[in-house]
């Protein structure tokens, strides 16, 4: 990997973006598609920077990033926590086993009436949304990095005298990282996806709620905008867990 | 004995539904609140909304949408994912589009694409495409590239095609990580599938569902989620059923429970 094909590999990967990009300018000026339904590029984009200037938009991102902080890191928690006593305990494992069996597969957003019902149009009921979905991802692949934690490694630590109760945290959660990590990247997109959703649902304020906004009034270009932030976001967030991964995981052979 | 642990396991998952129920009526006879009813009278709601014949129609027509969606973007996802993880070329080029779209809600472009498609099954098959198809090719691209190179090198020292190779050695190889990604999706797709009518009322389950909502039908929105989890729980349950069957030879280890003693 040198410098040469790093750039190489960039400039092949933005190619389909630009492409994009300028069939999508093709398609409004040469007249195929009226510009009330899909606004030229360069004006989206002008508009973008308008709003991410401008005091409105920042409030309904903040909101959207609470909701989704919050609610991550309620289930990055809980997901771990027990994932891990799942492992390492049979009979929490024989209870928690069959309800993640049903649970898992249970497409969250249809609790998301419920849970308005229960905890009402506020940050609340978004957040448990949130937390819900990004849990299963998580929960499932701490529970599965740490049931296959080489055994031997867990006799060695027994070995050179660590308490039972840290082999947990000494052993099986480091050995568990990588997993862990790949859950928690999963979690995130699901996070990003479902705000969004929960937003779009019913809201007062962030992202979805722009675009509900917009769809309601016919403002194409204002619905192209909250996407192409939250797309962004993720781009961000993304990058930002890849580079804590690297940084927590320096020790490990390539995965 | 193995007679017996097998119907165990079969066993405990209805355990644990009863479980979540019972949960489920004692905290709405804890709360006695008007907009949550008990797990009863949700499954009292059940029989009528099954009988109705119009409900039944559509939620009939949400689940051809998502069948479809589904099945043509396993169809396009595999042959990409695959290709991505055995060309540097192939995967360099699409990674940067794939990352761009993978954090936007695919259900969010539902108002964008009415405007152009209109409101009918066109649009709604395509987002749970869009949906689908994403988590499809990451696993398929992860699993062909993890593909052992000595088996590509001694199949192609027999004399296979690069693209005898692909489908006789990588997609084999591959198949329990895609089979993965195809999980994920289904789960993806009844999320899309939920979402998008829900935005374009017109038909399917998610408008039973969130019309009786915003009716104030409480017994019905809590009925109907009842009936998509237990949607969601038999497409998982089918799916996982024909997992094993695919790639029996590959069951991962994963039922181990890890012991300290």
């Amino acid at each position: 990997m040198n410098g040469r094909t790093v750039t190489t590999d960039l400039l092949l990967g933005l190619a389909p973006i630009a492409l994009l990009i300028a069939a999508w300018q093709a398609l409004v000026s040469f007249g195929y598609a009226p510009v009330t339904l899909l606004p030229p590029p360069g004006q989206v984009f002008t508009r973008m920077i308008e709003q991410l200037l401008s005091s409105t938009f920042q409030q309904d991102i903040a909101a959207t990033l609470f909701r989704l902080f919050v609610g991550f890191s309620i289930a990055v928690v809980l997901g771990v926590v027990i994932g891990l006593v799942a492992a390492a305990s049979s009979p929490v494992n024989a209870v928690v086993r069959p309800i993640v069996r049903v649970l898992a597969p249970l497409p969250k957003v249809a609790l998301y009436p419920a849970l308005l019902l229960l905890l009402g149009f506020d940050h609340e009921s978004k957040i448990a949304l949130v937390a819900a979905d990004a849990l299963f991802p998580i929960l499932l692949s701490t529970y599965y990095g740490a049931s296959t934690v080489e055994q031997k490694l867990i006799w060695s630590a027994m070995a050179a005298g660590t308490p039972h109760h840290g082999l947990l945290l000494k052993v099986v959660l480091p050995a568990a990282a990588p997993s862990i990590l790949t859950g928690c990247r999963i979690g995130l997109v699901i996070s990003c996806i479902v705000v969004f959703l929960a937003e779009m649902i019913t809201s007062t304020n962030g992202l979805g709620h722009v675009l509900v906004t917009a769809a309601r009034t016919f403002q194409a270009v204002d619905m192209f905008v909250p996407l192409i932030t939250i797309s962004l976001l993720g781009l961000i967030l993304n990058g930002a867990l890849e580079g804590l991964r690297s940084y927590l995981l320096r020790g490990f052979p390539e995965i | 004995m193995i007679a017996g642990r097998a119907l165990l396991a079969r066993v405990t998952p209805l355990l644990a539904c009863c479980g979540l129920l019972a949960v489920w009526q004692a905290a709405a006879i804890a709360l006695h609140n008007d907009s949550f009813p008990t797990a009863v009278d949700a499954i009292r709601a059940i029989p009528s909304i099954l009988g109705d014949k119009d409900a039944l129609i559509n939620i009939m027509a949400s689940l051809r949408r998502m069948a479809i969606g589904f099945t043509v973007a396993v169809a396009v996802s595999i042959p990409l994912g695959l290709l991505m993880g055995r060309s540097r070329f192939v995967a360099s080029f699409f990674n940067p589009l794939l990352m761009v779209i993978y954090p936007v809600p695919k259900a969010a472009l539902m108002p964008i694409i009415m405007l152009w498609l209109g409101v009918g099954d066109l649009s709604k098959t395509l987002v749970i495409f869009l949906g689908v198809s994403l988590p499809v090719i990451y696993h398929s691209f992860a699993g062909a590239k993890a593909v052992e190179e000595k088996m590509l090198w001694s199949g192609a020292a027999m004399g296979l095609s690069a693209a005898q190779r692909l489908m006789r050695i990588v997609l084999p190889a591959a198949l329990p990580e895609i089979l993965t990604g195809c999980r994920t999706g289904l789960v993806l797709a009844l999320i899309t599938m939920i979402t998008s009518e829900m935005i374009a009322r017109q038909s399917g389950a998610g408008n039973i569902l969130f019309n009786a909502l915003d009716m104030g039908e409480y017994d019905t929105v809590f009925a109907m989620i009842i009936i998509v989890g237990a949607m969601g729980i038999g497409l998982d349950a089918l799916f996982e059923r024909i997992r094993a069957r695919l790639v029996r030879w590959s069951e991962p280890q994963f039922d181990i429970p890890l012991s300290f003693s």
